[in-house]
């Protein structure tokens, strides 16, 4: 990712959000009320969660309401607060010390606190990934390919992204094997093996080896598994993580100071007032880190 | 920060009085960007007391080999001559710190 390219900082902002959901909104709202520089990250739809939810019964003053409908409440709340949502996907937010430095896949942006609402992904990890990573498994084609000069990679891609990776590694790798988890196939080079397997598990000594499948397996000298959402530990690199989900504390911190987290991110029960609560306590206490600064 | 290459590494990192950390590091990737100014705010702290050198794993294929560097970033505290402790990927700086602590 980002190769060749000269990152773009943009101003820095007191609060970034990342997510459009009940969380993300509520954060952003609040943030503003405080008169604080925002910038929310998401989707024009706010959340693809509400906008299925076919009636909601237990978002307190909006008895019966669709999802859909109660989504047009929130475009409607944050577009007389004037707060807009840039549509780009945030891939890393970088504990930098004094600031965060939030990376989308085209720009570079800082911001002196963050409150990531980014929700819950059903996404499985495969077995054996997190137990070779670092040693064999990677999350990022483009960055470890100089490694693979003339070695065997084998790439699991989730969504059509990953395919300029796979084809960027064919100029380095002396084989490259590609794993679609999505249909169809958009554009894989020639001379890029395509293998429609599904993965059960990869497997190793101190090292990963092997990528089994239902019927058969692949050796591989590495492998890089490319997911359309990352994990939570994999978008804050050193952000503490406690069964699956952020570890906030009352004030909705994380073990960084400035980083905070609100909505299903944090854990279960998942619903939208438990996710605009926290959502607002942590921009309340992102606005008083940032005051007392 | 000073860069070492493949001819440098025993003298730089393994003859080192000091404790060394190594950051493994390419030009093109994204991390490895973020994790730079991180090492050189560590290098101004811990002046003195640690190393903080940078080896560019494209230009530096045989150490990156023979310490099976698979992913980039990866920062490797050596002292006397051997790998102690590695971090692989982005850490915020107080990660480093502790780690730098431990073997100070």
């Amino acid at each position: 990712m980002n190769q060749g390219q000269d990152l773009i900082v943009d101003q820095r902002y007191d609060l970034i959000v990342i997510g459009s959901g009940p969380a993300g909104i509520s954060a952003a709202i609040n943030g503003v009320i405080r008169k604080k520089k925002v910038k929310v990250f998401g989707i024009s739809d706010l959340s693809e969660k509400l906008t299925k939810a076919p009636r909601i019964d237990n978002y307190l003053g909006f008895f019966g309401v669709s999802g859909m409908d109660l989504k047009n409440s929130f475009a409607n709340h944050i577009q007389k607060m004037d707060i807009q949502i840039t549509e780009e996907k945030v891939d890393a937010v970088y504990a930098m010390g004094d600031h965060f430095a939030v990376s989308t896949r085209l720009n570079m942006y800082e911001a002196t606190s963050v409150v990531v609402a980014t929700g819950v992904s059903i996404k499985k990890s495969i077995p054996g990934e997190d137990v070779f990573l670092g040693k064999g498994v990677g999350y990022c084609a483009t960055c470890d390919a100089p490694i693979y000069k003339n070695k065997v990679v084998a790439i699991v891609g989730y969504d059509v992204h990953a395919e300029e990776e796979a084809n960027f590694m064919l100029d380095v790798a002396s084989k490259v094997y590609y794993i679609p988890m999505y249909k169809p196939i958009k554009k894989i080079r020639e001379g890029i093996e395509i293998l429609e397997k599904k993965p059960k598990e990869i497997i190793g000594d101190d090292h990963a080896k092997k990528l089994l499948f239902q019927d058969g397996e692949l050796e591989a000298d590495g492998f890089f598994i490319l997911k359309d959402s990352v994990d939570l530990d994999q978008l804050v690199p050193g952000v503490e993580i406690a069964e699956g989900h952020f570890k906030v504390d009352r004030h909705m911190e994380t073990n960084i100071p400035g980083l905070y987290a609100a909505g299903d991110c944090t854990g279960k029960p998942y619903q939208y007032l438990k996710a605009a609560g926290e959502g607002q306590v942590a921009a309340l206490n992102a606005v008083s880190y940032l005051d007392n600064r | 920060m000073k860069e070492v290459m493949d001819a440098t590494f025993m003298e730089e990192v393994m003859n080192s009085e000091q404790p060394v950390l190594v950051d493994f590091w390419a030009p093109w990737c994204g991390p490895c960007k973020m994790v730079t100014p991180v090492m050189e705010e560590l290098s101004t702290q811990y002046d003195g007391k640690i190393k903080v050198v940078k080896v560019n794993v494209d230009e530096n294929p045989e150490i990156s080999e023979a310490l099976r560097i698979t992913s980039i970033p990866t920062i490797v505290l050596f002292k006397e001559g051997q790998p102690k402790d590695a971090v692989v990927g982005f850490r915020p700086k107080q990660d480093f710190e502790k780690m730098i602590e431990k073997h100070l």
